[in-house]
């Protein structure tokens, strides 16, 4: 059994520093525990009050008689040890602790000294340094972050504090649905290998998401990621990529191993795709989340002006991907749709003429030909076509198709076409403003098939010769 | 073929031995003929050698070796061998030999003055052809990681060099040559044959061995070594082994 099984279904959750002032940040745990609807047994421990927000409250953890297997703390620095202590003694499993002020201030003795004491329990520790946990699941938002998460299948792993809970957020206005958001700040104890062995295990998520600064054990990583990425994809930004990386080395070699170039071979290594940005990162966990795995790299793509058209497939040419003739049915099949002049290469060009129903026809034709791996599919706003009347129209297409396959949308154009985005990601199908953000998001998606089949290469030579 | 080391049975006496002499003499650089012993405890192709400390030692081992032949001092005082003089190429006779001797002791006693000679390492002078590096560090995050790049320019001026961290599969170290945007240069191109891969693998594939099973070393640079075409081997010419502080 996975030893953080119970940080993320616990029967009881104590919230230690539970605070009656609604600006203190115990107040904000407690009160998201409560509102999110956490149905297991709720404790704010607080000795100088009788109840916070209708419930009892307890003077220790200790006095709590109830199973609790997760203590929340939020208290100062100095009167961590002292919690864990208590929360040990009475076989608390986890402790999440909030508090700053360890070793990203220098306070390092003091931070070594808490996952001593936590050991000495068989306590495991997240943070500290964090904003908490959720865990969509169980309706368990533990952070002092926005409390209406969606759920989902997105695991978020995030070592920034303050972007992570903006990004929290972010994931809200994106419609992106969440399993987890686990705040790992200094990683005293539990850090990304372990969260991805729990991840991989999980039947909740299907994509991890990491904001990382750096890992401390970098070959732990490279193993538990290469081990999760055969099943499910894990997306990483990685802080400081243009940090001077060149060490003074005495070796040739060593002049060369810069950090950042240690880090981009790691997770090439791990099957573990690379995002720049976070708006990079969250246009691949919509592809990777939403749409199934490709079976293979044929992409065609369909697209009502030529512009659009040439921006995607460079796109997809700088990401590997190279446009092949689409199958013969599939263009005789179009050509009954669209005028004579129509581009029937790839992409399919249904002219600037085309109304919502060629876009019906032509991506309902498109997902259900087995020579297709994988559908992308433009439009440019024109004065003939609605953008929601096309977003309707590709969705109505890719439900009645029968068959499920990766597909990516561009929707281009003013606010209308923002609508039309904003319909087909609540409907979970990955849309995007620009041609090149669809195309990039679709390629993410097969540069995973190929990370994964190279694991799976892998991992049969190393089986085959132990 | 695997060299015994990569089979399994694993001795790591005289490699230890080797690492432990160089640390009780206070040196954290291999002398040469050192870092060439524990590459051929590897199993790694390494253009012939001997140490001679004597003129006559080194006119038998360059017979032994074959002609030509190169001379380098052996110090550990001298990183920098070729600046004092410390190192004559094409050799091609026995009395080449005497005279390139007495020229490296007398360079070296003039230009690096209280220098220490460990001896004049022989080497067979390798036929030249495309070189490549090889190399290895122990990051203090992920380990023990090798490199592999082309050399000259392609290392030097594009950095054009890829990296993996340690163990590593075939299909690992098949991945990290073709990575390099240089790769063409190997498969052959405009009448120059394609290179042997295969010798290429089982040096990285060895070097990341000894780097994982030696946690004394720091670095390793195979630098050059050279690359012949498909079936016809590679050779280290020079090794580098650095030792942790």
């Amino acid at each position: 059994m996975n030893s953080l099984k119970d940080l993320f279904h616990p029967r009881g959750i104590a919230v230690v520093g539970a605070s009656k002032d609604p600006t203190k940040i115990g107040h904000i745990i407690l009160k998201n525990i409560v509102e999110y609807g956490y149905k297991g047994g709720i404790y704010p421990v607080n000795p100088t009050v009788s109840e916070v927000m209708g419930l009892k409250s307890y003077p220790a953890v200790s006095t709590i008689s109830d199973k609790v297997d997760v203590v929340v703390v939020s208290v100062p620095n100095v009167k961590v040890l002292d919690v864990i202590d208590d929360a040990g003694k009475a076989g608390v499993k986890h402790a999440v602790v909030i508090a700053s002020g360890f070793k990203e201030v220098g306070n390092i003795e003091l931070e070594n000294e808490l996952v001593r004491r936590a050991r000495r329990y068989g306590m495991r520790v997240l943070g500290p340094n964090i904003f908490g946990y959720v865990y969509t699941p169980e309706r368990l938002n533990a952070t002092f972050g926005p409390r209406d998460v969606i759920p989902g299948n997105v695991a978020f792993i995030t070592q920034s504090g303050a972007l992570g809970i903006a990004l929290m957020g972010s994931t809200i206005l994106e419609g992106i649905g969440i399993s987890a958001i686990v705040s790992v700040g200094n990683k005293s104890d539990i850090d990304d290998a372990d969260l991805l062995e729990f991840f991989d295990e999980d039947p909740n998520t299907s994509v991890v998401l990491i904001y990382m600064e750096g890992v401390s054990d970098g070959k732990r990583f490279v193993n538990v990621a290469s081990k999760i990425s055969m099943r499910k994809p894990v997306v990483v930004i990685k802080s400081g990529r243009t940090e001077a990386g060149a060490r003074a080395a005495a070796s040739h070699t060593g002049s060369l191993a810069g950090n950042v170039l240690l880090y981009e071979t790691a997770f090439k290594q791990g099957g573990v795709l690379s995002a720049k940005s976070v708006e990079e990162a969250f246009d691949f966990v919509k592809t990777l989340s939403w749409n199934p795995l490709p079976h293979g790299e044929r992409v065609v793509v369909i697209t009502n002006g030529g512009g659009a058209g040439v921006q995607a497939s460079d796109t997809l040419a700088d990401d590997g991907i190279h446009l092949e003739k689409p199958p013969q049915d599939f263009v005789e099949e179009v050509k009954k749709i669209v005028p004579p002049f129509a581009s029937l290469a790839n992409p399919v060009d249904l002219t600037g003429m085309a109304p919502e129903d060629w876009y019906y026809r032509s991506v309902k034709l498109a997902v259900q030909n087995p020579e297709i791996d994988a559908v992308l599919i433009l439009y440019c706003h024109t004065a003939l076509t609605s953008p929601v009347g096309v977003a309707k129209a590709v969705s109505k297409a890719i439900e009645e198709a029968g068959v499920s396959k990766p597909v990516s949308v561009a929707i281009i154009g003013g606010m209308e076409a923002y609508e039309a985005i904003r319909y087909l990601t609540s409907i979970r199908i990955p849309a995007y403003p620009t041609p090149e953000r669809a195309a990039h998001a679709l390629a993410a998606q097969l540069k995973y098939r190929r990370y994964r089949e190279y694991l799976m290469k892998k991992e049969h030579l190393i089986n085959k010769s132990s | 073929m695997r060299s015994p080391l990569l089979q399994g049975v694993i001795k790591l006496v005289e490699p230890r031995q080797i690492l432990e002499r160089a640390r009780s003499e206070g040196r954290l650089k291999l002398l040469e003929h050192e870092s060439l012993k524990l590459c051929e405890l590897y199993g790694l192709p390494v253009a012939k050698y001997g140490l001679a400390t004597s003129e006559e030692e080194a006119v038998t081992l360059a017979n032994d070796i074959g002609f030509p032949v190169v001379l380098k001092v052996v110090s550990p005082d001298i990183s920098h061998k070729s600046d004092v003089g410390g190192v004559i190429l094409g050799i091609k006779s026995s009395e080449e030999v005497r005279r390139a001797y007495n020229a490296i002791v007398s360079n070296v006693f003039t230009r690096a003055p209280g220098s220490r000679i460990s001896g004049v390492l022989v080497q067979k002078m390798a036929q030249q052809d495309l070189e490549v590096i090889v190399g290895g560090i122990r990051d203090k995050v992920f380990g023990p990681v090798v490199m592999f790049g082309l050399g000259g320019i392609f290392v030097e001026v594009l950095k054009d060099v890829s990296f993996r961290v340690a163990p590593l599969t075939e299909a690992d170290v098949d991945d990290m040559i073709r990575e390099i945007k240089g790769y063409r240069v190997l498969e052959g191109y405009r009448g120059s044959p394609p290179r042997d891969l295969e010798s290429l693998k089982k040096i990285i594939l060895g070097l990341a061995t000894m780097i994982s099973d030696l946690s004394e070393i720091e670095a390793v640079d195979l630098n050059p070594v050279i690359l012949y075409p498909q079936g016809k081997g590679a050779l280290i010419v020079d090794a580098r082994i650095i030792l942790g502080g």
